[in-house]
């Protein structure tokens, strides 16, 4: 046969059109709202922050890409993703320095360093943000209740886990759960936007972008475990619905722990990694030193993602051939 | 978007076509082309020069059956390697206008009582595809007759179901019996107005499938409706237990039987372009696909893409005068600008392509362990059950070349099995 001039190449033919940018920039999209409510709380402070951290992730993205003898791949806007979660998870005076050096950090060692964006088993967000808060002397920037003290927003400056932590729920008697709902509370630029977080987290589950079962059941392990917790003392531990509206639960499970190369991708892996992310969290809050849990019990559970991907409703079966047959002997069976 | 998103392990809507589009028929090709699978040119019994009539096997004595479906003057032997890393035997036989039939073909008047042997071995004589499983002597425990076409862009099958009704019954009673067949399901699309009313109850059970990609793959039948896998013959024997024929084929084979001719005309929808009308051809087996985009009065654009059987499991071609088989459904012409483009990017975790499989492989894992050449991990996530369906490289964000990694994959560990 002669050939023509034509393009060949195995099915399908045809694509959903469905690109790496759509998670990417529908991300971007969905956390507008979240944005713009820490501005408005924040000002330029709060700008100053997500330009940072958003700049250096992407610088350090196409740095590091360069190095290591890579196409540069910045349009693809995970890198800019990463940079802004990180900067919605911060104080709005945090210093640029530490906005830098987290996200260089984020990006170098959490991803690149594993091969890039896919192959990264943490989030560079998440990596980045940890680094900040584990290193002893920054500890005071990352203390919302200290970093934050010049602010007068209008409604509680105080932390509410901070205070959770410092007087139990008695101590919680300031605190309007529907007011914290609409975002009137202290924390991290954009996380403490709950409502804005929420809508735009609806927006990415709908889009298909982020699968329902992951924020779902982080959202159930939060209740769950605060209502165990509630149970047991009702006036030392603060009720689900507190937990669930405030620090960084809701961009956590809509945002933080969904990111797609640190989570699992089979629905029971992924109900499982929810309830567990949420569980964690709360008990972190509960029993470790630091007010909120979120951010530590999503690398947590990152880790055990390739084994929580083998939790499959149905296992894979190899099928045996039942009858083996030569080439000779197919041929004489199929002229007789 | 929407519903369908939001539980985002449903497959992709693909819809299959529902439209009347009437059957046209097509001249005789001055040339045929005809394919043997599997085979070689030193299979080919017969010599450039020698003089073939219809129906007569051009294979060398034992070395199975491959029919000619036209009459005419050989005028090459050759071989090629499909696609599918099939070798093929070509033939290509200058036609004549008038048919010879061989005489080998011989009709049967009383198809309700003819003994099944007979009914099997004409049936497969007369050039009808499917039973290799059955010659080598696997059993069918489900006998599926489908009357949803395999893709999307195919009119084939709804065609037939209306202007063939009556022939159905009668083909589903003699085909039960030539295969032995403990029970058949007819498979009708839920949307088809002409549902199976003629067909007895008694004859077969009916299932109305939602007549979406893949419902239509004889495997996920073969699934859903079967007793779990559809017959299959490769390189390393046979497996499966569940018989799916066409419509198409059924009726033919009561036409076959009926007259003592074997069958050499195949509907083929063609289309133009994606989303373009669609039209049915009657075409003779071996009538090269230039003949057919001539009639339709397609001109292939350079760069462009040739894909017969459909959009999402076809096979794409790199000439115009690859020709048309006992299975060849539908032929697609698509622009240059329509034609996908597969990109070397790294897999970013998405999950969509587990969550589409309709044979629930871990897609992601697959591709990265084919990718580097990791065989035995393949194995291990059972690669060999992939259908080929493409479902995973029409959703994959990435744009990677799925079903090439797991195709090559597939390929490699069926070669080392065979070695052994
Ligand atoms: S082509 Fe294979 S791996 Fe891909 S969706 Fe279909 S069956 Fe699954
Ligand atoms: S759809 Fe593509 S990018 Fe997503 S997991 Fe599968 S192979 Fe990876």
């Amino acid at each position: 046969m002669k050939a023509a001039d034509l393009t060949v190449s195995t099915g399908s033919h045809w694509h959903s059109g469905a690109r790496i940018t759509d998670f990417s920039y529908n991300t971007l999209l969905a956390l507008v709202p979240a944005i713009a409510m820490g501005l408005y709380h924040y000002g330029i402070s709060a700008a100053g922050v997500i330009g940072t951290a958003v700049a250096s992730a992407m610088i350090a993205e196409a740095a590091m890409q360069k190095l290591l003898g890579k196409p540069v791949t910045i349009a693809d806007g995970s890198a800019a993703v990463s940079g802004l979660l990180l900067a919605l998870l911060l104080p709005a005076n945090t210093p640029a320095y530490m906005v830098v050096v987290a996200a260089f950090i984020g990006i170098a060692i959490g991803k690149q360093c594993f091969g890039g964006l896919g192959a990264n088993p943490l989030s560079p967000a998440l990596v980045g943000w940890a680094v900040l808060r584990i290193t002893k002397p920054w500890v005071g920037y990352l203390d919302f209740d200290l970093a934050l003290i010049n602010y007068d927003l209008g409604f509680s400056m105080q932390y509410p886990l901070a205070v959770l932590k410092a007087s139990g729920a008695s101590g919680l008697h300031d605190f309007n759960t529907w007011n914290l709902f609409l975002g009137n509370q202290t924390g991290g630029i954009g996380a403490s936007a709950i409502v804005c977080v929420l809508g735009g987290g609806l927006y990415m589950v709908a889009r298909g972008l982020v699968r329902w079962e992951i924020p779902l059941c982080f959202l159930l392990g939060v209740f769950i475990a605060s209502s165990l917790f509630r149970l047991v003392d009702s006036a030392a531990y603060a009720g689900p619905l507190f937990h669930i509206v405030t620090g960084n639960v809701m961009i956590g499970a809509f945002f933080l722990s969904t990111d797609n190369s640190s989570a699992p991708i089979n629905r029971w892996g992924m109900v499982a990694f929810g309830l567990f992310c949420g569980m964690i969290t709360v008990v972190l809050r509960v029993w470790s030193v630091y007010p909120d849990g979120v951010v530590f019990a999503c690398l947590l559970m990152s880790l055990f993602v390739p084994l929580l991907d083998k939790l499959r409703a149905s296992p894979i079966i190899v099928r045996p051939a039942t009858i083996q047959i030569t080439k000779e002997a197919r041929r004489e069976g199929a002229s007789s | 978007m929407g519903l369908r998103a939001l539980f985002g392990s449903l497959p992709p809507r693909i819809p299959y076509s529902t439209g009347n589009v009437p059957v046209e028929s097509l001249a005789l090709p001055p040339r045929a082309t005809l394919l043997w699978g599997g085979a070689s040119p030193g299979d080919v019994g017969v010599a450039v020069g020698d003089t073939v009539q219809t129906g007569q096997n051009l294979a060398r004595e034992g070395a199975g059956l491959f029919m000619s479906t036209v009459s005419g003057t050989v005028e090459e032997i050759n071989s090629f390697r499909g696609a599918d890393a099939v070798d093929y035997a070509v033939v290509g036989i200058n036609t004549v206008e008038v048919d010879s039939y061989d005489s080998s073909i011989k009709s049967i008047e009383d198809l309700d009582n003819a003994p099944p042997e007979q009914l099997l071995a004409t049936i497969i004589r007369a050039g009808f595809p499917g039973f290799d499983a059955l010659v080598q002597g696997a059993t069918v425990e489900t006998l599926i007759i489908s009357a949803l076409d395999q893709e999307p862009l195919t009119a084939v099958s709804p065609q037939v179901l209306i202007e063939r009704a009556n022939d159905v019954s009668a083909g589903i009673a003699m085909l039960r019996r030539a295969t032995g067949a403990k029970k058949v399901v007819v498979a009708i699309p839920h949307n088809s107005a002409h549902a199976a009313d003629g067909i007895s109850v008694d004859l077969a059970e009916i299932v109305k499938v939602r007549a979406v990609y893949p419902n239509g793959l004889p495997e996920i039948l073969a699934k859903n409706h079967g007793a779990g896998q559809a017959l299959k013959t490769g390189r390393n024997g046979t497996v499966g237990n569940t018989l799916v024929v066409s419509i198409e084929h059924l009726v033919g084979m009561v036409s076959c039987l009926r007259e003592g001719r074997p069958f050499v005309n195949k509907i083929v929808t063609c289309c133009g372009k994606s989303g373009g009308e669609l039209k049915n051809i009657l075409v003779r087996i071996g009538t090269p696909v230039s003949m057919a985009l001539d009639n339709l009065d397609v001109k292939l654009p350079p760069g462009g893409k040739l894909v017969i059987n459909g959009p999402m499991h076809g096979y794409s071609c790199f000439s115009d005068e690859q020709p048309m088989t006992a299975t060849s459904d539908s032929v697609l012409v698509q622009e240059p600008a329509e034609v996908h483009r597969f990109e070397s990017t790294a897999c970013i975790n998405c999950g969509r392509c587990s969550a589409v499989c309709p044979e629930k492989l871990e897609v992601n894992l697959l591709g990265r362990f084919s990718e580097y050449s990791i065989f035995d991990k393949c194995a291990e996530l059972g690669v060999e059950n992939c259908i080929e369906c493409g479902l995973c490289v029409y959703v994959c964000p990435a744009q990677r070349p799925l079903l090439h990694l797991l195709a090559h994959a597939k390929l490699v560990l069926e070669e080392e099995t065979v070695g052994k």
